[in-house]
């Protein structure tokens, strides 16, 4: 035990002592506030634009739709009419930049419905989107008014429905929005998967950096090859903790302060459909248990093939399966946000290799029970135990092997007879 | 008389169907220094890893101590090992490599703290405890190994190849700290193929090629019944009848002869007088005279010379 200790404090002292720890420390949550704030301003369409709508109805629809835009924030428009060149004329200031863009409403456009928007940047699907709805909008209430439907009538018949998504948690109705779920378990998966991975790859480059050093033969003279594995990846599993511990310290100061920053990108919570979420303690259990068994997991895997490498080259060549298992999920993490209880988001989170991302992020998104959680630990720990065994088996014989990268009848045979 | 220190029972190991070693026995005395000679590939390394319980052995069983039932790794604590490729962790502080390295021999930090500071200061190393390893120059780093060897107080020392790639001035103090170690009673096995080396510093050694032993036991009596009788001539200006009777058979078998110097391997029955003798009365003038014992690296040659010409060459040996 007294080995083991010294095994797990050189590791983590030795981490954290190192610079790089406290970069990652202190720099990732500014990092993780910028990734999210880029985010809302994806999701809120990019800045106002300024555009000029081009009336050729007659009937003051354009300065209707100004009216329009002027209630929300995605466009500021000044309406005039369709005279001879005022088209070309416009092009050449949209073409200096001086104008986003300008919208066509042709005489027909009560009868067929068909409008025009030219604009240098036309990929906006947000402004696209806002843009259709207020025309439809006041298109239906000019033909209506043209039916001789009283305007109040349609004013009131125009009321839109809105749908608070509110969460149940154990059958209570929470404040919590969809978008603030998505993004809490979006958030999770990142941070999952980063962690998982670079701390397993720290503890490859340890197990590599000892056989490169030879100091493992050293040591294995003086411990048996498993206690070194285990206090290994157990003094590489506290640092990750810690840094876990500094990014919740730095987290809930940012979180404090989550009106000032949001306010600072341009965005409300409700216009972006996102708000930084709260974190329920039933969260955070899940999150850390699965962390725990991912990176029990995972280190073990990048262990062995640490023990199987000479060096960094060949180990980054070996540890490709290992990264791309882990990827599965990461790159699953819309489907798993969109429809947590599909067959595939189901099958993902029960799969020992994928559940440790896949499960928080179902947990987060959609309203699982507490037996699901438990079943895919309990499938998650059956198989930490066997991947361990096979890993501190090729981890044994590995170690103490330089030259030539086993083959697998070679390794098959190292498991055996280790 | 006391168990021995190290004791190999007929210990065979194999890797990927090659021999490495091959039923080797031998015994190391307790409190001498016991040199385990062989050319490159000889099964040296393997057999020093079994010692440690780094590999463990096909067949036959390893003692130390005299304790049964007790690996190398049972009993770390007391011993220092030296592996033949040197490395320490390259971003560690001196001082923590060191009190680490202590710990994981089951010293507690405290003691080994204090050691390390003391060997620290005794090799002249105190100013750099608290700097990195990769800021030492190599000697300065082969000096905090031996340290690590040595830091625990081990009873038994296993030495592989301990001498290559040191400066004659750490190679001196590592000669030294070894001589001084018996003198205090603790015991010391090391692997080497240079020969001047065992011959200075052995009490007894065994010679192994091609994981076999071909002779072992205290160094006086290997050279007295391997090397036959030898006689060094040198001469000062004439040689007289020196050519007539170096080259008779009925005394001597063996020369070589560089006009004013010779050595020569006695015939047997021939008694080296004789040939005094005869030198004198041909009236030859004489610098020295010498009845010598033969080389360690005689001996070493004339043993393995043929085996070493056909050492094994398979990869995973000279490496695993």
């Amino acid at each position: 035990m007294h080995k083991i200790f010294a095994i797990i404090r050189r590791e983590f002292i030795e981490r954290v002592r190192q610079r790089w720890f406290w970069i990652m420390a202190l720099l990732a949550p500014l990092l993780f506030a910028g990734i999210i704030g880029y985010q809302i301003l994806l999701a809120g369409g990019g800045k106002l634009k300024n555009i000029v709508v081009v009336d050729a109805t007659g009937a003051g629809l354009g300065t209707r739709l100004a009216e329009q835009f002027a209630k929300g924030n995605t466009f500021r428009a000044t309406a005039i009419p369709l005279t001879p060149g005022v088209l070309d004329s416009l092009a050449g200031v949209v073409e200096r930049k001086q104008l986003d863009g300008f919208v066509i409403l042709p005489a027909t456009l009560a009868e067929d419905g068909k409008a025009e928007y030219r604009a240098s940047n036309v990929s906006s699907l947000n402004a696209m989107d806002a843009l259709e709805s207020s025309l439809n909008r006041l298109v239906v209430l000019a033909r209506l008014e043209a039916a001789g439907v009283d305007p109040h009538v349609v004013d009131r018949a125009q009321i839109r429905v809105t749908v608070a998504t509110k969460k149940l948690v154990g059958g209570k109705a929470t404040e919590e929005s969809s978008g603030s779920s998505f993004l809490l378990a979006y958030m999770m998966a990142i941070l999952l998967f980063i962690t998982i991975l670079t701390y397993g790859v720290n503890v490859m480059s340890s197990v590599l950096e000892e056989k490169t050093n030879r100091v493992v033969e050293v040591l294995v003279s003086s411990v048996k090859p498993f206690q070194l594995l285990f206090g290994k990846v157990i003094g590489v599993g506290a640092v990750s903790l810690f840094q876990f511990v500094i990014w919740g310290i730095s987290g809930r100061f940012l979180l404090s302060q989550r009106a000032a920053i949001m306010g600072r990108m341009g965005a409300t919570a409700t216009q972006s459909g996102f708000s930084l979420p709260n974190v329920p303690v039933e969260t955070l259990i899940v999150f850390l248990a699965f962390f725990v068994g991912g990176f029990l997991l995972y280190s073990a895997m990048f262990a062995a093939v640490g023990a199987m490498s000479s060096n960094e080259q060949e180990a980054r060549q070996v540890q490709q399966p290992v990264v791309y298992l882990l990827m599965i999920s990461y790159l699953s993490i819309l489907g798993l946000t969109n429809d947590p209880n599909s067959t595939l988001s189901t099958v993902l989170s029960m799969f020992p290799f994928t559940s440790p991302i896949a499960m928080p992020v179902r947990w987060a998104a959609g309203n699982l029970s507490a037996v699901d959680v438990v079943i895919s630990w309990a499938i998650l720990a059956g198989c930490i135990l066997a991947v361990t065994w096979v890993a501190s088996r090729i981890y044994r014989v590995g170690i103490l092997m330089t030259g030539k990268r086993p083959n697998p009848k070679e390794l098959l045979r190292w498991i055996r007879t280790a | 008389m006391p168990a021995p220190a190290v004791e190999l029972d007929r210990v065979t190991k194999r890797f990927a169907g090659h021999l490495a070693v091959d039923a080797l026995s031998l015994q190391v005395p307790p409190g001498t220094i016991f040199g385990l000679l062989g050319p490159n590939g000889a099964g040296k390394s393997t057999t020093i890893r079994m010692l440690m319980h780094i590999h463990v052995p096909d067949e036959g069983t390893i003692r130390l101590f005299g304790e049964d039932g007790k690996t190398g790794r049972d009993q770390s604590a007391r011993i220092g090992y030296l592996p033949e490729e040197r490395g320490l962790y390259p971003k560690m502080r001196v001082l923590d490599v060191l009190i680490f390295l202590a710990q994981m021999k089951g010293v507690d930090r405290a003691k080994a703290r204090t050691l390390a500071l003391q060997w620290l200061d005794r090799l002249g190393l105190a100013d750099w405890r608290m700097r990195r390893v990769n800021e030492l120059s190599k000697g300065m780093q082969q000096k905090v190994q031996v340290i690590s060897t040595l830091l625990h107080e081990p009873d038994l020392l296993v030495l592989d190849e301990p001498f290559s790639g040191l400066d004659p001035v750490n190679a001196q103090v590592l000669k030294d700290t070894v001589l001084d170690l018996r003198k205090k009673g603790k015991t010391i096995l090391l692997s080497t193929h240079i020969m001047e080396q065992a011959e200075q510093l052995c009490d007894a050694v065994c010679i192994i090629a091609r994981g076999r032993k071909l002779v072992d036991g205290p160094l006086s009596e290997v050279k007295r019944t391997h090397g036959g009788r030898h006689v060094h001539v040198a001469f000062d200006g004439a040689s007289g009848d020196a050519e007539r009777l170096f080259a008779d058979p009925r005394l001597v078998t063996k020369k070589e002869s560089t006009g004013q110097y010779a050595e020569l391997e006695l015939a047997a029955g021939a008694d080296a007088q004789d040939i005094l003798k005869g030198l004198v009365s041909s009236g030859a003038r004489l610098a020295k005279f010498e009845l010598a014992e033969p080389s360690l690296n005689k001996i070493f040659v004339d043993l393995v010379g043929p085996e070493a010409a056909t050492a094994a060459a398979h990869p995973e040996v000279a490496r695993a």
